[in-house]
């Protein structure tokens, strides 16, 4: 009796422990993750230099990993016993609260908001100073800022980063928008906000740059299924979002350049919209520079905004108001590019990030 | 590599045991070795000729020492492999030690060598070291046949990272061993329960001593839970990798020593080494501590036996004063049990186990140190020696968040799960659940832990250093 149950214990492991490890010889290897957005790696170079530097090693560790059989159902038995079973609070440092997905945003690192004032102060000394141009900056509280503390996550107080930037940004003027926000400004499974909520953010912008804003626009509700990127990151299965944006006749006539390439780009890119990531719609996403050029503008005024990706939904929203935006991420673009599209005299020029870029200390390093 | 790594679950042990089931007996063990050598290759490819170096003169010296016996050359034979064999681990591993001590003590600044410390030494090194003078004792008979002895050193399930097995325990299971479904099953069982150990308890422990390392808002209660956490850690970590390396073994049809008898459940620092890293301590008895005179001598050459064996013991595990301070610690703690406490912990069982813990948890603070300034700062901080709040909101966070670890982790390192099992089974209906849903928890567990593993989390092997 007790050799047949041992027998039997044997074939029915044998069966799960072979089955998934002939899934994971076999199965075709994926070229992306479109949970986490990231390319998977691939079989890594196989020969004697790679193995004796034990290069080989390491990427067929990284290569087994991303091309592991049910990745992302694994991942989400992984996530359930981590905030199930175990009780964590946070899968990856990524939480559900109220509903939303955030990040853990702690605790505040003066090294890296050392980084974003520096870079910010080195582009205004080496282009700004001295000119007529009229500087603002302007942070975009995480969405962490309306989540983490009332639902005992820890987090670090808005206005301690508002103090230490204004310190070190005194010379430009601070547009405070953290009242005009709340949790329900941000989309449930992503990081980025609504544009559909922020038309007041661009107004009190506009009026605190001398731009009055009054446009009307038409909310349009696409019918693509919105993941966010802190969707794949938690691992769980959720309900997607809606992504909408704001549409007027104005946008029309407004001439889109991408300076990476040159091309013409729409203020919303429908392809990018049914793409990996729908919210690089706004703007074709993550670009360099882009000028946006607005021919029934209400003013000849020109706007300069260096941003992150909130930028994107929220640089449309201020086209009434000016003849040119040029918009840039001073991220990605080297700061001695910036005198090939911009000239500095009499632009307005707006610094805005998100919280959460500002507090990365890789961001602006 | 590891063995909570996907490469080596589902790569490396597919391959390794379809190609050992299947071919004949006689051929196993170049099955066994040649699988070992791709093992220890996989992390330190340039270091396995240094091993089968290691294990060549160990083969030639014990066939000498065997030709000699009787003679004053099988001493000598005896001794030179043994230093060979130290003068290997004391090169990759103490050399930067001692070059650091000696340019402190004379203030001259000779440069280090920065040896990069092959993986397993510590461990190989002390198993053909038992072999050469379990030779020369005459305990066992040299081994003529080199693929038999590079089987038994390089054995991959317990290489790099123990138990220590003795080549006395194993000598005729490398010749012929029974492979059967009872201990592949019982192999299975104790290679899955070692990998949940490691993985969902080790791993997210060391999370929660990760994040005390990382933030600046520490309280006194984050150090006291912190040191709880890393004493689990290296627990579950290391009598993981045990379980991990029995169960392999007894699916190769191999019977290793058991390394861990639940410690923390000691009422004594002597019970607590009876029951901790059982093949180091019962190694470090036969080989130094008899040898030098055991018990049976006076007082003070005891004494100096103690201190002797701990200083070595703390030594083995790392070549920093805080190990050495570490070893010395315990040694202390045992000439003190021996010249009178023990008698008393045995009389106040609660008290000795309150002990235990307490100076556990301290020993493994001393342990886990980068060096002995942080150490006694951290020891400082647990006693409130130090500017810091007695608990903050972010301790507060992490202990909610792990909460359920701990209590799963304090309850995993005694033996009520187990007792638990053995009551339900002492009924009938209870015995036929625990037979059918056992498989069962254990094929969840295999899935659980590849999700982890798939998820790319935290997985560090603690004992790989040694």
């Amino acid at each position: 009796m007790e050799k047949k149950r041992n027998k039997l214990y044997v074939i029915a492991f044998a069966i799960l422990f072979f089955g998934l490890t002939f899934f994971a010889w076999l199965k075709p290897a994926d070229e992306f993750s479109a949970t986490e957005r990231r390319p998977l790696d691939q079989f890594p170079t196989l020969n004697a230099e790679t193995i004796f530097n034990g290069k080989f090693m390491a990427e067929f560790e990284e290569y087994t990993l991303d091309q592991f059989p049910l990745r992302d159902a694994f991942r989400s038995i992984k996530a359930i016993m981590h905030l199930y079973v175990f009780g964590q609070t946070d899968n990856n440092d990524v939480y559900i609260a109220d509903g939303y997905v955030s990040k853990l945003d702690y605790p505040l690192s003066d090294k890296a908001m050392d980084n974003a004032i520096k870079k910010f102060q080195s582009i205004y000394k080496s282009y700004i100073d001295g000119t007529d141009a009229n500087v603002y900056y302007s942070i975009i509280p995480d969405k962490n800022c309306f989540l983490a503390e009332g639902n005992g996550y820890p987090t670090y107080m808005f206005d301690d980063m508002e103090t230490y930037m204004n310190n070190g940004l005194s010379n430009m003027t601070y547009i405070d928008i953290y009242d005009l926000l709340s949790v329900e400004d941000f989309y449930y499974t992503d990081t980025h906000w609504k544009q559909e909520n922020i038309l007041d953010i661009a107004v009190a912008l506009g009026t605190a740059m001398g731009t009055p804003l009054s446009s009307e626009y038409e909310k349009v509700t696409l019918d693509t299924p919105f993941y966010g990127v802190y969707y794949g990151q938690l691992g769980l299965q959720m309900e997607p979002d809606k992504i909408s944006y704001l549409d007027n006749n104005l946008f029309e006539n407004c001439i889109i350049t991408n300076h990476e390439n040159g091309q013409k780009i729409p203020m919303y890119n429908m392809d990018k919209a049914n793409g990996r990531d729908p919210y690089e719609m706004f703007l074709s996403g993550s670009l360099a520079v882009i000028t946006i050029e607005n021919p029934n503008a209400t003013s000849n005024k020109e706007l300069v905004i260096f941003r992150d990706s909130f930028g994107s939904s929220l640089a449309p929203l201020l086209v009434e108001g000016y003849a040119k935006i040029t918009i840039l991420d001073a991220r990605y673009l080297n700061e001695r590019m910036i005198e090939k599209y911009v000239t500095f005299d009499t632009q307005d020029v707006l610094f805005i990030h998100s919280s959460s870029v500002i507090n990365n200390k890789t961001a602006f390093k | 590599m590891l063995f909570s790594s996907i490469p080596f679950l589902y790569y490396f042990l597919p391959v390794v045991l379809i190609a050992y089931y299947l071919v004949p007996k006689p051929a196993k063990n170049m099955v066994l070795l040649l699988a070992s050598l791709v093992f220890y290759g996989w992390g330190e490819p340039s270091y396995v000729f240094l091993m089968m170096a290691s294990i060549g003169l160990g083969y030639v010296f014990g066939i000498l020492i065997e030709k000699f016996r009787g003679t004053n050359w099988s001493k000598v034979c005896m001794i030179i492999s043994v230093v060979i064999s130290f003068g290997f681990l004391g090169y990759f591993k103490y050399t930067n030690f001692f070059i650091t001590n000696f340019n402190v003590a004379t203030g001259l600044s000779l440069p280090l060598l920065n040896v990069v410390l092959p993986i397993g030494i510590s461990f190989y090194t002390f198993q053909l070291v038992s072999y050469i003078i379990d030779v020369y004792w005459g305990k066992v008979v040299a081994q003529k046949n080199f693929v038999i002895l590079a089987t038994y050193i390089t054995m991959f399930p317990q290489l790099i990272a123990g138990p220590i097995v003795r080549y006395s325990d194993v000598e005729h299971q490398l010749i012929g061993r029974s492979i059967t479904f009872e201990r592949i099953a019982y192999g299975i069982r104790r290679f899955c329960f070692g990998l949940g150990k490691k993985i969902l308890i080790a791993n997210i422990l060391g999370e929660y001593c990760a994040a005390f390392k990382a933030t600046d808002e520490k309280s006194v209660v984050f150090f006291w839970t912190y040191a709880i956490a890393v004493s689990l850690q290296i627990y579950f970590d290391f009598s993981g990798y045990s379980d991990m390396a029995i169960g392999l073994g007894s699916m190769l049809g191999f019977q290793f020593i058991e390394n861990f008898n639940y410690p923390f459940i000691s009422k004594s620092v002597t019970e607590f080494w009876r029951r901790w890293h059982m093949s180091l301590g019962t190694w470090f008895r036969d080989y130094v501590y008899i040898p030098l005179g055991g018990s049976r001598c006076s007082t003070s050459r005891l004494m100096f036996n103690i201190f002797v064996v701990w200083m070595l013991t703390g030594f083995w595990h790392g070549a920093e004063w805080n190990f050495i301070v570490w070893g010395l610690y315990f040694g202390i703690l045992l000439m003190i049990e021996k010249s009178f406490l023990l008698k008393w912990l045995e009389k106040y069982k609660v008290f000795g186990h309150v002990y235990v813990l307490l100076l556990g948890i301290i020993s493994f603070i001393i342990f886990d140190a980068a060096n002995m300034s942080a150490a006694s700062q951290h020891i400082g901080a647990m006693f409130g020696m130090t500017d810091i709040p007695f608990v903050t909101g972010i301790t507060a966070y992490y202990l909610k968040s792990y909460a359920i670890v701990f209590v799963f982790a304090m309850i995993g390192a005694t033996p009520l799960p187990k007792l638990l099992i053995e009551k339900i089974r002492e009924h009938k209906v209870g015995n036929v659940i625990v037979r059918v849903v056992e498989p069962v928890v254990m094929g969840v567990l295999l899935l659980v832990v590849t999700a982890y593993l798939v998820d790319g989390s935290f997985n560090p092997f603690l004992y790989f250093r040694f």
